[in-house]
């Protein structure tokens, strides 16, 4: 009797049984007659049926250089059909920060400023100088220069940002190396080098990037009202979509179909009018604040423009904004509503215009409003050009099936393991322990996927095998230390027998945590979620489980041996 | 039989010596590597790469139909091959463009059962390649410092790395002889062996560097061991694989799971060779070291 009280108190057994049973509570194991067996337990595709997309982001980060002039030169020159002759250049270099820059040329045509303007270089300022030469100042600098001639030689966007290492360029479409390498060239530049002599070239995007089209597609996968499509960033450029429940073939039109984003003004009362939708809409910029003001910009096609000038003038909202607020829909919910600006609304009836911002307030709020709003803007265009390049489909009946054989082989090889641990030991008191102690780790491997939301998939389950494999080899070691004549040895001896054990052990656990680690890191989809569940169950193994089967054996094997002392045969095992 | 044949190889290497011991597992080892070598040279790649490395296609569906039937249904695309496993019918094909492939899923939908459908394409499967060998290559070097940390000693955690390296290498040269596809299961598997192989070798290790008694006696004790834990290690996976592979055997209406299935045998080939590393190529190598005059029996007390 005293013994069992003494284990009860022991802090590792106390530990071990609120962790298990912690864990039961978070699996919530469960039976319903319509049902069957209820858990809490996230299943993956691969068991549950559905099917998956992945897809890579297309694209490349460098460093580059490039003479301005001749971006210029290569800009301007079809546009007003002439060649020009750059007179003055301020551009290059680095000091002048007062000022603004600005690059001036001379050429023998006439140049009219709004077709420069269309370029959307910078502001210019156009001066005929005499019958023959008309001189031209563009204020802007070299990194939108550079930004605008990728832009416009790749037919895509270019974004530029700066994290203490330099500026860097991100195209946001493949383009190779030696692609990017030729393009500088033909205006004197180059891609740069980093400092130990690599080149600055990256295929790929930045992280900000990649979040940014998992949060673009969740907005759309949401909006259709498909709630639980959970978009994941997988290593660097990769994007997986899980469809559970959903076949192959609707997952892919879900993906490919944008979301309808469409923008119209109110006439009287609650009607409204058509105005454009999303394709009109060529690109969206990131939220600024200005004016005490957040706002989202976006620029309209020629098409999308004239709509809105067309439709703006035709409802009186050039006249009376505040009666006539503009909408914009996502899948038919309104996630923006405001009157046009009356400077924008004035100028409307001149001309239309093609760069808006649709500004949401001053707080914290509004920040978020327009960076939700920067989403919305972008569904059913992506930032960056995808491509797919993998998918996959499990139907549920069969996803069912995997679920039932893994149960069953799962149970029979611990069923062989008893087996074998019965033929070597004999023992009773030795095989419940060692088994009791593998089935808590499976339960608790699982209370931390309920826990925290991990999806068991056949990797996972992988692991829990590969887990438990280790940690009956670790019993066995426990085991054969404490009994290393034969028979348990007194306490102190004991203690120390378990001390070494565990040096073995801690050590075999080290080197399987190490070598599962750099799939946590890098490892893709499946690998890496066998990576986590091994290091996962490996970790409970050694911190909780193994610790209380040294003090657990130890008040078997006690007990074990004082009832055949009483019963006058000592039994000689090996 | 685990009794029998722990007392077998005990005696065994009581009975040879250093050079005899090593003889045996040296020579498997080249021939291993042999056989890596020489379908790198002629293949380019030492194991046959799976879909999942190349890119392409892979089908699976419930039916009675034959492989053949199948390969000529969809013979317009790219099919390489039609397997039968049980009551399904496994088909590979090569990459196509997204319509080919949208086409051939619906057909497929609309005409089986129990459909299970994996697309990857080449792009993403080189990558995964490149991953899978970085991660491989990265986790046994990470093995082998803490084998070094934990020894502090160089020809023991030398002897532990050998023969971690050598289980490895006998498996993926299985493979190779049995066309076992390198698929992120297997190198799972060979993940998974890193972990399981230094298990024994720590133990033995640990036990006659760090324990009072004779060496002999010290090898025996962690004989006995070391062979429960592989033995036990090796009667779940044995089932693992057999309910895996020939579930149909018993219920017709079961399904292979190919995942877990490649996973255990090459865990399984990996294991036996681990056997055989541990206590005939390890052991020799340690037997030696500690031997050695310069320890003055040391470790022999």
């Amino acid at each position: 009797m005293s013994d069992k009280k003494s284990l009860f108190k022991n802090v590792r057994v106390i530990i071990f049984i609120i962790a298990l049973l912690a864990s039961i509570i978070a699996i919530q194991p469960g039976y319903s007659p319509g049902e069957g067996t209820t858990s809490n337990l996230n299943y993956g595709l691969d068991l549950e049926g559905g099917s998956w997309l992945q897809i890579k982001l297309q694209g490349a980060l460098a460093q580059v250089d490039a003479d301005s002039g001749m971006i210029v030169s290569e800009m301007v020159e079809p546009v007003i059909g002439a060649p020009i002759t750059i007179t003055e250049n301020n551009l290059e270099g680095n000091g002048l920060s007062g000022t603004e820059k600005s690059i001036t040329f001379t050429t023998n045509v006439p140049v009219s400023s709004s077709e420069l303007e269309l370029l959307e270089i910078g502001r210019v300022s156009v001066d005929r100088l005499n019958q023959e030469t008309t001189q031209v100042t563009i204020f802007t600098s070299k990194e939108s220069l550079i930004r605008l001639y990728l832009a416009s030689s790749l037919d895509s966007e270019v974004i530029t940002f700066d994290e203490g290492e330099g500026l860097v360029y991100e195209i946001r479409t493949a383009v190779s190396e030696e692609e990017l390498e030729a393009l500088m060239a033909e205006v004197g530049g180059s891609v740069l080098k980093n400092e130990d002599g690599t080149s600055s070239y990256k295929e790929g995007v930045s992280v900000q990037t990649r979040d940014l089209t998992r949060d673009i597609l969740n907005d759309k996968l949401n909006a259709l009202g498909l709630k639980d499509i959970p978009v994941r960033t997988v290593g660097e450029d990769y994007i997986l979509i899980d469809f559970a429940g959903i076949d192959l073939a609707t997952a892919k039109d879900i993906a490919e179909k944008p979301g309808k984003f469409e923008i119209r003004i109110n006439t009287t009362g609650t009607e409204t009018r058509h105005v454009l939708y999303g394709d009109s809409i060529v690109s969206v910029g990131i939220p600024g604040f200005h004016d005490n003001q957040w706002h989202t910009p976006f620029t309209l096609n020629e098409e999308g423009a004239l709509a809105l000038q067309k439709v703006a003038l035709e409802t009186g909202a050039v006249d009376n904004p505040n009666a006539h607020y503009l909408t914009m829909y996502l899948d038919e919910n309104v996630v923006y509503s405001a009157p046009l600006s009356y400077s924008a609304a004035s100028q409307l009836k001149n001309a239309p215009i093609y760069s808006w911002q649709a500004s949401t307030g001053g707080d914290e709020e509004a920040k978020a409003e327009a960076q939700a709003l920067q989403i919305h803007l972008r569904a059913g265009a992506l930032p960056v050009n995808v491509v797919l390049v993998g998918s996959g489909h499990v139907d549920a009946a069969l996803g069912e099936q995997f679920k039932t054989e893994a149960l069953i082989a799962g149970l029979l090889s611990l069923l062989a393991v008893a087996g074998v641990v019965f033929r070597r030991y004999r023992r009773p008191e030795i095989l419940i322990p060692m088994v009791g102690t593998s089935i808590s780790e499976v339960i608790m491997i699982l209370g931390v996927a309920a826990a925290i939301g991990w999806q068991m998939d056949l990797a996972a389950i992988a692991g829990i095998i590969a887990a438990i494999g280790t940690g009956i080899d670790h019993l066995v070691i426990i085991t054969d230390e404490v009994l290393y004549e034969g028979k348990l040895p007194p306490t102190k001896v004991f203690v120390s027998r378990i001390g070494k054990a565990f040096g073995i052990i801690f050590g075999a656990a080290a080197t399987t945590i190490i070598a599962m680690s750099p799939l946590v890191v890098m490892g893709f989809g499946a690998l890496k979620g066998f990576a986590i569940t091994t290091i996962i169950g490996v970790f409970i193994g050694v911190v909780i489980a193994r610790p209380v089967y040294g003090v657990v054996i130890k008040e078997m094997l006690e007990a074990g041996e004082a009832s055949a002392a009483r019963k006058g045969e000592i039994s000689a095992d090996e | 039989m685990a009794t029998g044949f722990t007392d077998f190889l005990d005696s065994f290497v009581k009975d040879h010596d250093n050079r005899q011991l090593l003889a045996i597992p040296l020579a498997v080892f080249a021939l291993s590597l042999a056989i890596l070598l020489v379908s790198f040279a002629s293949s380019g790649s030492p194991v046959p790469l799976g879909m999942e490395f190349q890119g392409g296609t892979q089908i699976s569906v419930e039916t009675t139909d034959s492989p053949a039937t199948l390969e000529e249904l969809y013979s317009d695309y790219p099919i390489m091959d039609a397997r039968k496993a049980g009551s399904r019918v496994i088909m590979q094909f090569g990459v196509m463009d997204n319509e080919e492939q949208r086409q051939l899923e619906d057909d497929v939908m609309g005409r089986y059962s129990n459909v299970e459908i994996k697309q990857i394409g080449p792009v993403y499967g080189k990558d995964l390649q490149v991953q899978a060998l970085r991660a491989l290559a990265i986790s046994f070097i990470g093995m082998a410092i803490v084998v070094f940390l934990i020894f502090r000693s160089v020809v023991p955690s030398f002897a532990v790395v050998l023969s971690a390296l050598s289980d490895i290498t006998i498996a993926a040269a299985f493979m190779r002889i049995a066309g076992i596809e390198l698929s992120l299961g297997t190198v799972a598997a060979l993940l998974m062996l890193i972990g399981y192989s230094v298990d024994s070798d720590i133990l033995l290790t640990n036990r006659v560097l760090k324990r009072r008694g004779t060496v002999e006696e010290k090898v025996s004790r962690a004989m006995q061991t070391g062979i429960t834990m592989t033995t036990t290690t090796l009667a779940a996976l044995v089932v693992m694989y057999a309910v895996s592979t020939f579930p149909y055997l018993i219920i017709p209406s079961l399904t292979q799971i190919t995942l877990l299935s490649q996973i255990s045998i090459v865990l399984i080939i990996g294991l036996a060779a681990d056997l055989m590393n541990t206590w005939l190529l390890n052991t020799g190598i340690l037997r030696w070291y500690v031997l050695k005059p310069e320890f003055r029996g040391r470790f022999n007390r």
